[in-house]
This record gives C-alpha cells, sequence and structure tokens, in this order.
C-alpha cells in the first residue's frame, strides 16, 4: 500500500525533506505491511458502559495559578499575551 | 557494604531507628552517581543541593515522630517525564528541553509528602518511544551488565540507575513494555501496575489508555514499597479507579501453595531466544516445586496484538503531541515565515526521528478513509485480547512468560530497523492492551552475564498475587545480582 | 420564496454555559477578566495534565435536550477534534462525535402571524470553548488569549427545516429564550457567549436540495438574517446564470455585508476524529434524566399559549411579556398578588415597566412590588384613580416605599365617580359652554370632547373620565 507521506506529514505538521521522504516512506510501509496481518473483525465498536467516570463538581472554583506562571514557558509574550505570527481568521 | 547498597526496605528500617539518616544516605547515593554516571549515563538532571535539603526535611519529619511512610528519607528516582515542580522535565526532547513544569505529577505530591528525596531526573527514549534510550536527544543509557549493550527502555534510565546503585529505587512509565523490558534488560524488578491504579496526571502522554506510572527496585519488596505509596485513586485523573487500595508490602509472604499458574504457549515460540524460555520455564519448575499448580493455557490472538498496540498507541500519540506547536511552552524555531511555517519547522526541528515516525503512523491511521480498517480494527482486537485474558483468569490465578525475547542487544544493532526494534515489546505489549497488571524479575543469565526477565501477568488490580509470586520466585532463584562496574 | 427558488437553512448554535467552572478543569468561567488570568495547566494543555468533566455541564446539556423534546443518550462518550490553531492549546478538542449527548428532537417556532413551525433538532453535544486571538494592526504577530480556553458550550445542531431567514430568526429567538429560562446561559451575543453557523442552500419546490454552503462568523441574529438572505441570493444568480454552486465554507462579514470562501470542500480539514482516552464513559442516571426533566420550568412557547389562553393578552404583547424573563416573572407575580386585569397589568409592564428597563434599570433595583403595582391596577380597574393620576402614583412607588392610599391623599389623586357629585360639574360646564352644546347638536361631535375635556379641568383631574362623558351625553341628548 501507499501512504501519502507528504500529505499526512500536513495533517502532523511537520516538514519532511527530499532526503529523508524514502526513508520515511520505507519503514511506514514496512510497520504498516505488518499491521495489515491483523485478522478480519466484523464487529462494531461500543461505548464501554463498565468503565464509568466519575463527574466534578462545579463547587471547587479556582485554579490558584498567577499569569507570570502561566506564560512563564512561552517562547514569546507581550502584554500578558502569547505571541504567534500573525493569523488571518 | 556502602549504605546506598542495602535495599530500601533494609533502609526505611534504619532509617526509622535512626541508625543513619536520610542525608548520609542520600549522600552516599549521589557519591555513587558521580561515579557511575560517566559509564552509564542514566540521569538527566542530578540537583545534590535539592536532593540535600529534601533529605534534611526528612530527617526532621523522622525525627519529629510524623513520618507516616515507610520511604520517608529513602532517594526515589524519577523518569524525566513525570513532571516535577521548577525541575526541567524534558522526556528526553529537544522539544522540552528548557520546560520547567509548574506543577508537580500526582505521583511526585505523594512521594514529596511522604519523605521521599528526589535523587534526579532520569534518561529515556524521547516521549517513551522505543526500547532502548537510543532515541533521547541528550544521551543513551547504558546496561550496567555490560556498557556495550542497551539498558532497554523507554524508561532505560530509571532501570540503569537502580541496578548501578544510583539510585534506591526509582520510577518509570510503562505504555507497552517501558518499564518491564529494561527492569528485565537490567537485572532488577520493574512493576507496569494496573490500568487505573495510579494515576497519570503530570506523566507527559504518550499513549493515555495504555500509559501507566509503576516503580523500579532491586527486591519485589522494594517495589511492593513504592506502589504502596503511589496507588490510589486520584481526583485528578478521571482514568484512575475508584477503589480500596490495600498495602502490597505488607500483604505478601511469598507463599504460594495452591496457585494456578497460566503457561500460554505462544510466549515461547517463534522469535523467542531459547535460552530465555528455557530461564523461565526452570524458574516455573522452580515455582511448582514450591506448591504452585502449573497448566498450559492459550491466548491465541497474540499474533496481532502488537499491531494492534502499534495503531492504538500512535493514534493517541498523534494527538497527545499535538500540542507541542511551539506556541505555549517549549521549543519554537526560528526565522518562520507565518504560523503554519512556525509549526512545521517548531515540530520537524523539536521532535527526533522515531517520534515523527509515530506520530505520521497515528495521524495515518485516525485519517479519513483509513479509521475503520485501522483505528477501529485494533480496537476491536483490543477487546478480543482482553477477552482472551479474562477467559484465562477463569482457570489460572498468574499467567508466566518471558518479558524480553532476548538479553540486551548492542547500542547501535536495531536503531535503524523500527520493527525489530518494536520485536522487543513482543511479550509486554498484551499487558498494556489488556490493562492488566504484571511485574518483571531477574531469572537467568546469559553466558555473557546478562540478565533475563521472567514476567508475572495477573488479573486487574490484583497486584498482590502477581507480587506474591514475584517474591516466592525471588525466594528460590536469589536476590538481585549486582553488576561489576 | 425568492424568485422561484426555496430557500433552505439549517443552524448550528454554540452556547456557551454558565456554570462557575470550566467544562475541564476548575478555573473560573467568566467573560471579560484580565487576559490570561483565568487560566490553569489544565486548560493551557501543558504536558501531563487531564481533563475531569464537569458535572453540571452533563446535566445544563441534558435540560436543553428535554427543552427541545430530544431523546438522551444517557451512555455516551466524548472525542477529540483534531486540528491545529493557536487559539487551541491542546491543538485539539474535546467535543463528541458519533454519540451526542441529546439527539433528534424539535422546536414548535410560533411565527409573527401566529402560525407554528416544526424546526427539527439533529442533536446537542457538549465541547469546550477556544481562546481569543487579538489583532492590531500595529503589532506583527497576533496575540493569544488562552481565558475563554475551556468555557462550557453546547452545540445545537437543527435539521435543515427553515425556509427562510425569518423562520431562521424566529427559531434563534426561540432557543435563546429557552436557553435563558432554563437558567443555562447567558445568552450575551456581544460577549460572543451564543454564536451560529449557517447552513444555505436553495432548490426550486419539487426539486431535490442544492448544493449547501456553510457560513461561519455570524456573530448576531440579525447578521443571520442579512447573511442567509446574501447566501441565498449569491446562490440563486449564480444559479440563473447557469451555473453551480460549489459546496464550501464562507465567513460572513457583517461590515461589507458580504461572504467570501474560507475553503472548499477539497481541502475541508480532516478532524481525526477518535474517542477520548483521558475521559471514560459518560453514564447519566435514568433517575437523574427524569429528574431534570421534571424540574424543567415552563417554556417560553408555553407560557405565551398560556398568557394568551388564561389571561386574554394578545399573542405579541404575550410574547413581548414572555421575551424577557425578569418581565414575565414580575407579570407571574402580580398574578399571584391578586392582580384584578391582566390586560391592564400587561400594559404596565409593556409600558412603563419596559420604559425603565430599556434604561437599564432591572424591576429588583427598584422599590417597586408585585403587590403594590397589583393594588394600583386594582384602583384603576374600580375606577378610584385616573390613569394619568396613575402614573404619577406609579413614578413614587417606583423611588420609595410608599403606602398608595397615602400618596392619593397628599397629592389628592383621587378619582370622583360619585353621580350627583359628577352631574354637577357636568351642569356647571354646560352652563358655561352653551356654544359648545350647540355646536355639537349641530353634529360637529368633536365638541364633546371639548366638553368632557372642561370636566375634567373643573374636577382638577379627578373626575372618572368614562362616566363623565356618559353624564354629558345623555344631558345634551346623545
Amino acid at each position: 500500500m501507499d501512504i501519502d507521506i507528504r500529505h499526512i506529514a500536513k495533517l502532523s505538521r511537520l516538514k519532511i525533506s527530499e532526503d529523508e521522504l524514502s526513508g520515511y516512506e520505507k519503514e511506514m510501509a514496512s510497520i504498516i505491511a505488518m499491521v495489515e496481518s491483523m485478522p478480519e473483525i466484523n464487529d462494531e465498536l461500543t461505548v464501554d458502559s463498565e468503565n464509568v467516570m466519575e463527574l466534578r463538581s462545579d463547587d471547587n472554583v479556582g485554579s490558584g495559578y498567577s499569569r507570570d506562571e502561566m506564560l512563564s514557558n512561552a517562547p514569546k509574550t507581550v502584554a500578558g499575551c502569547v505571541v504567534v505570527p500573525k493569523t488571518v481568521d | 557494604m556502602e549504605l546506598y547498597e542495602y535495599s530500601a526496605s533494609e533502609l526505611s528500617g534504619m532509617l526509622s531507628k535512626r541508625e543513619i539518616s536520610s542525608v548520609e544516605l542520600t549522600k552516599s547515593v549521589l557519591k555513587r552517581a558521580d561515579d557511575t554516571e560517566p559509564k552509564i549515563d542514566a540521569y538527566l538532571r542530578i540537583d545534590p543541593e535539592m536532593s540535600l535539603k529534601m533529605a534534611e526535611n526528612a530527617d526532621k519529619l523522622i525525627a519529629s515522630g510524623e513520618a507516616s511512610s515507610r520511604l520517608a528519607g529513602i532517594p526515589v528516582g524519577i523518569k524525566d517525564n513525570i513532571s516535577t515542580r521548577g525541575i526541567p522535565t524534558t522526556c528526553a526532547s529537544k522539544m522540552l528541553e528548557n520546560y520547567v513544569p509548574v506543577f508537580n505529577a500526582t505521583v511526585v505530591d505523594k512521594l514529596v509528602s511522604a519523605g521521599c528525596v528526589i535523587s534526579g531526573k532520569l534518561n529515556m527514549d524521547e516521549f517513551a518511544m522505543g526500547s532502548s534510550t537510543e532515541t533521547s536527544y541528550f544521551k543513551t543509557t547504558k546496561n550496567p551488565f555490560d556498557l556495550s549493550c542497551v539498558p532497554g527502555g523507554s524508561s532505560g534510565g530509571s532501570a540503569a540507575a537502580v541496578s548501578s546503585g544510583s539510585a534506591v529505587v526509582a520510577l518509570g512509565s510503562d505504555t507497552g513494555g517501558s518499564i518491564r523490558q529494561p527492569a528485565s534488560l537490567c537485572g532488577i524488578v520493574g512493576l507496569k501496575p494496573t490500568y487505573g491504579s495510579v494515576s497519570r496526571y503530570g506523566l507527559v502522554a504518550f499513549a493515555s489508555s495504555l500509559d501507566q506510572i509503576g516503580p523500579f527496585g532491586r527486591t519485589v519488596r522494594d517495589v511492593a514499597l513504592l506502589q504502596d505509596e503511589i496507588q490510589g485513586r486520584d481526583p485528578m485523573d478521571a482514568t484512575s479507579a475508584q477503589r480500596s487500595y490495600t498495602s502490597l508490602f505488607d500483604s505478601i509472604d511469598g507463599n504460594i501453595k495452591g496457585l494456578k499458574i497460566g503457561i500460554p504457549k505462544e510466549y515461547f515460540g517463534k522469535g523467542i531466544k531459547p535460552e530465555v524460555a528455557k530461564s523461565v520455564t526452570d524458574s516455573v519448575e522452580r515455582l511448582k516445586s514450591l506448591g504452585a499448580e502449573v497448566m498450559p493455557i492459550s491466548l491465541p490472538s497474540t499474533d496481532y496484538a502488537l499491531s494492534a498496540y502499534y495503531i492504538i498507541a500512535c493514534a493517541e500519540a498523534s494527538s497527545n503531541l499535538a500540542r507541542f506547536d511551539g506556541v505555549k511552552y517549549g521549543y519554537r524555531a526560528k526565522d518562520c515565515d507565518g504560523l503554519i511555517d512556525m509549526y512545521e519547522k517548531t515540530r520537524s526541528e523539536g521532535f527526533g526521528r522515531e517520534v515523527k515516525r509515530r506520530i505520521m503512523l497515528g495521524t495515518f491511521v485516525l485519517s479519513s478513509g483509513y479509521f475503520d480498517a485501522y483505528y477501529k480494527k485494533a480496537k476491536l482486537l483490543q477487546k478480543r485480547i482482553q477477552r482472551e485474558f479474562a477467559d484465562a483468569f477463569g482457570s489460572v490465578d498468574v499467567i508466566i512468560t518471558p518479558t524480553s525475547p532476548s538479553e540486551a542487544f548492542k547500542i547501535g544493532d536495531r536503531i535503524s530497523d523500527p520493527l525489530s526494534m518494536y520485536a522487543a515489546d513482543i511479550c509486554t505489549v498484551t499487558v498494556n492492551i489488556a490493562g492488566l497488571p504484571a511485574v518483571s524479575v531477574p531469572c537467568g543469565y546469559s553466558s555473557e552475564g546478562l540478565p533475563y526477565g521472567m514476567q508475572i501477568i495477573g488479573r486487574k488490580f490484583d497486584e498482590k498475587t502477581v507480587l506474591n509470586t514475584a517474591l516466592a520466585h525471588e525466594n528460590a532463584f536469589g536476590g538481585f545480582r549486582r553488576p561489576e562496574l | 420564496m425568492i424568485k422561484g427558488y426555496e430557500v433552505v437553512v439549517g443552524l448550528e448554535i454554540h452556547a456557551e454555559l454558565n456554570t462557575k467552572t470550566k467544562i475541564y478543569c476548575s478555573c473560573r468561567n467568566s467573560f471579560g477578566l484580565e487576559v490570561n488570568t483565568q487560566v490553569c495547566p489544565i486548560c493551557l494543555g501543558m504536558p501531563g495534565t487531564l481533563p475531569t468533566l464537569n458535572e453540571k455541564v452533563v446535566e445544563y446539556a441534558i435540560k436543553m435536550g428535554h427543552a427541545l423534546n430530544c431523546s438522551i443518550n444517557r451512555i455516551c462518550k466524548q472525542d477529540r477534534k483534531n486540528y491545529f490553531y493557536p487559539d487551541l492549546p491542546k491543538s485539539y478538542q474535546i467535543s463528541q462525535a458519533d454519540i451526542p449527548l441529546c439527539h433528534d428532537g424539535y422546536l414548535d417556532v410560533i411565527m409573527d402571524g401566529g402560525e407554528i413551525k416544526r424546526i427539527g433538532v439533529e442533536r446537542i453535544h457538549i465541547e469546550e470553548d477556544a481562546g481569543k486571538l487579538l489583532h492590531s494592526d500595529k503589532f506583527d504577530g497576533s496575540l493569544v488569549d488562552f481565558n475563554r480556553c475551556g468555557v462550557p458550550l453546547i452545540e445545537i445542531v437543527s435539521r435543515p427545516d427553515m425556509r427562510s431567514s425569518a423562520e431562521a430568526k424566529a427559531y434563534l429567538e426561540t432557543v435563546r429564550s429557552i436557553l435563558k429560562y432554563i437558567d443555562i446561559s447567558d445568552c450575551k451575543m456581544q460577549e460572543g457567549s451564543i454564536r451560529c453557523d449557517v447552513n444555505v442552500s436553495v432548490h426550486k419546490p419539487g426539486e431535490p436540495f442544492g448544493t449547501r454552503c456553510e457560513m461561519k462568523n455570524v456573530n448576531s441574529f440579525s447578521a443571520a438574517v442579512r447573511g442567509i438572505d446574501y447566501e441565498a441570493n449569491r446562490q440563486i444568480e449564480i444559479l440563473e446564470a447557469g451555473g453551480e454552486v460549489v459546496q464550501e465554507t464562507r465567513r460572513w462579514d457583517d461590515q461589507k455585508g458580504m461572504s467570501v470562501s474560507m475553503r472548499s470542500k477539497e481541502d475541508a480539514q480532516d478532524y481525526r476524529y477518535f474517542p477520548e482516552p483521558d475521559l471514560l464513559t459518560i453514564v447519566v442516571p435514568e433517575e437523574k434524566v427524569r429528574e431534570l426533566k421534571e424540574t424543567l420550568p415552563e417554556l417560553p412557547n408555553a407560557k405565551i399559549m398560556r398568557y394568551v389562553r388564561d389571561f386574554g393578552l394578545s399573542h405579541s404583547d404575550a410574547a413581548m411579556i414572555v421575551d424577557v424573563v425578569e418581565k414575565s416573572a414580575f407579570f407571574e407575580s402580580c398574578i399571584a398578588a391578586g392582580c384584578k386585569s391582566p390586560k391592564l397589568l400587561s400594559n404596565w409592564v409593556l409600558g412603563e415597566i419596559s420604559k425603565f428597563m430599556n434604561e437599564g434599570t432591572a424591576i429588583s433595583d427598584t422599590k417597586l412590588t408585585p403587590e403594590k403595582l397589583s393594588e394600583l391596577i386594582g384602583l384603576i380597574a374600580d375606577g378610584k384613580i385616573s390613569t394619568a393620576a396613575a402614573k404619577t402614583v406609579f413614578d413614587i412607588i417606583v423611588r420609595e416605599n410608599r403606602d398608595i392610599a397615602s400618596i392619593i391623599e397628599e397629592k389628592g389623586l383621587a378619582q370622583v365617580s360619585d353621580q350627583t357629585a359628577l352631574e354637577a360639574i357636568a351642569d356647571s360646564v354646560l352652563a358655561e359652554n352653551e356654544k359648545s352644546v350647540s355646536d355639537y347638536k349641530a353634529g360637529k361631535t368633536n365638541a364633546l370632547g371639548y366638553l368632557v375635556g372642561q370636566c375634567m379641568k373643573a374636577s382638577k383631574g379627578k373626575a372618572n373620565p368614562g362616566a363623565m362623558k356618559e353624564i354629558i351625553l345623555k344631558k345634551i341628548g346623545g
């Protein structure tokens, strides 16, 4: 099976250079070949009603983190905001 | 005998009787790290000042009589994908080289309040993707039994540190074997707890539905001690199980009379080195002589487990690692031409090759038109595998297999062939797929002196039987064998 | 119908829920606070953090499901919708894909003429909101404010059952009204707490539906009307010119009054939905689902119909009162306090009360109580006080907590209905205005109004104008 590595890379927001391309193609193809040995199972995925989740109460409010702390790892900030290259939207 | 050589259970008694102080113990462990690190490279970060401060606090806690934990004062190494407030947590990736969490993982909070000493942050495969620590951006950890061999992975730093004495016990994480396989290759004990028994809050996610934090120790009792400390329901983790957790350390005695052991033939054939298989069957014979009952069982879908595992794990990883985009934290590429370019450059430069390969595989299996053929099928196989285990546990109490198909392999041998690397996980991934607890214990040595490991798998939340069987084996086989360094 | 084409409209409404905390973390859910101050490691998607689902979000969504006559999937799950954007910290949105919390409902919308139009509701699901990007021409880059990340949303997806922008507007208004009545959303358009995406297609009656276009960035109900009309006309023009409508996503620019193409079907995003592994199954007990249905308040449509049926209000008056929760609550409190004339009450609520509410004063900001207003309306109905005098009293009881009787006494506002007294006034006025009396008799009927007015003046406004008029008519032989 042929995988369109360029399309997948674009979806993954990865840049794959020309010289990396064939290597990835070969590796991905061999992994996919292994994976394709899986047997056919004619069944549908169902919601697992055994693993039920406990929900959080809405009553405890507050995070206790300052803005400086929350932005301390940001590569670029201005006026309490994270800066990114200009978006069109 | 130096202090770092004692087991945590022994040290616990010495500390509580105040025969030794945590500061003395921590100094001994730090000194050992000074000696071994140039050869082993287990740690990504050691901060002696911080560790000694924690040791001083532990000594005060013990002196005040308010230490409630048996681990108070004991140095614990932490895999570098577990968040530590104020201490860089890099996942061995360039992407997080300068990332300093503002919060502790729940397990770290538990250890800190127990009075444990953090001995440092341990090397691993990048984002826990790998079986050798060779995908670490920073360095490859060496196997203490043979410095030209890998320690296993992804928690290779944790296993090598405990094995070589630069940590008394350590935390790792296991998504497809990342605790058990390095434990096996480094000749120590490593437990992958039942999915949901240890909080994942603060563990940087690889595959959320498979990841589990677990303990490494040189003895079964040490592993039980650390597991006692970290297990339990956490309201911060919706997948953590609401149940009562009892002390494993107090409930294991090594008595296995009447224990029913299942031996699945699928784990002893193709791809498993005969010497490894033999050391496991010999160990099972010893358990039989201690009063266990042994019977053959079959887990027919085992052959497909690796495929199902890679699909599920990579699908989740592709989404979990999407947050590393250069916006809020971590690496951001320089000189970008617009937003998309910033994303692509950042991620291409920040992630290593194995990580990128898995992200793309995961993106592919989830992409439009392929979901049913891959992801859905893998999830259905997962259900089938879970059912097969449940059926087997209808007639046996534990299932025993090799942990790894072979002893430690040479550094560089497999790194360029992903499939041969993935094969290292062949015995362990089913356990994650099924969400079960399993421990790896040393069970033999190759002619070159490299350890073999045996995997003991139990029912969901039956860590007690798993560790009790491991203890019986440890008593019969002999304990930890120290590597010559 | 426009130029022989039928317009088909479907709407996706996103409403922010007014819970105290966010959907997946304990951060405060509030609008308008300083940038990046309502964030924590979880809603900022820091490595290793995990979501925990707020139980109120599930409850609120189920309430809305009941209000829109939906079936409830009390066993359901959440899914990840994967895409990269700077306002989405995890690079995926936790939402619901194939199993929404509520599905297959409907909403009856009362159109202006009073006819009822039933709009199908395909689904309601829960999800998290994204942050906000701030732009400035002065600055080479965009700024990200993450405060809104993780604010709980419900998405209400209608079926393509609307046939005009007017129906779409009525549907939007009814949905908004319900959200306010069941008190799960603040519905402030200007704060973006309710937003919608619009799907429009056109076709000739009897032919299959046309190709639809989705329009985003519709930020008000009036913008929705303008956008739908624009889009329908755009498509009709294409078809009339012999062209074909292409399936695409368009962006509505309300200032320019036009939409522009954002992306075509071909480069539609591949969201790679899959079940959210950090959350387990949502299971809502049957009793809880039932309890949420039973505790649902009376919904606006039912209220309007009841006001028309029980109180004899016109449909439009009833709708105007019901449109504002505080007005209808006050209206009903007055009825409960024994107000004698619901019709008069309706006039007062839509008149004087609406006047001060439009200026931004809430009823609760004033000293007005249901008991006082009911008493006042009772006096009008009994002819004890004129409407003009009642307004004087009203202005006082809005500002001061005073006894109505004492105000009437002090200001001498009591209305004279006593027959003898009125006749005496009439006699003296008629005697002084013989010219007007003869005018009236000569057929100039507006002389009557003048005469009554003179009587009112003579009584210093206290005469009952109705009774006065009758007396005059009798006396001058009308």
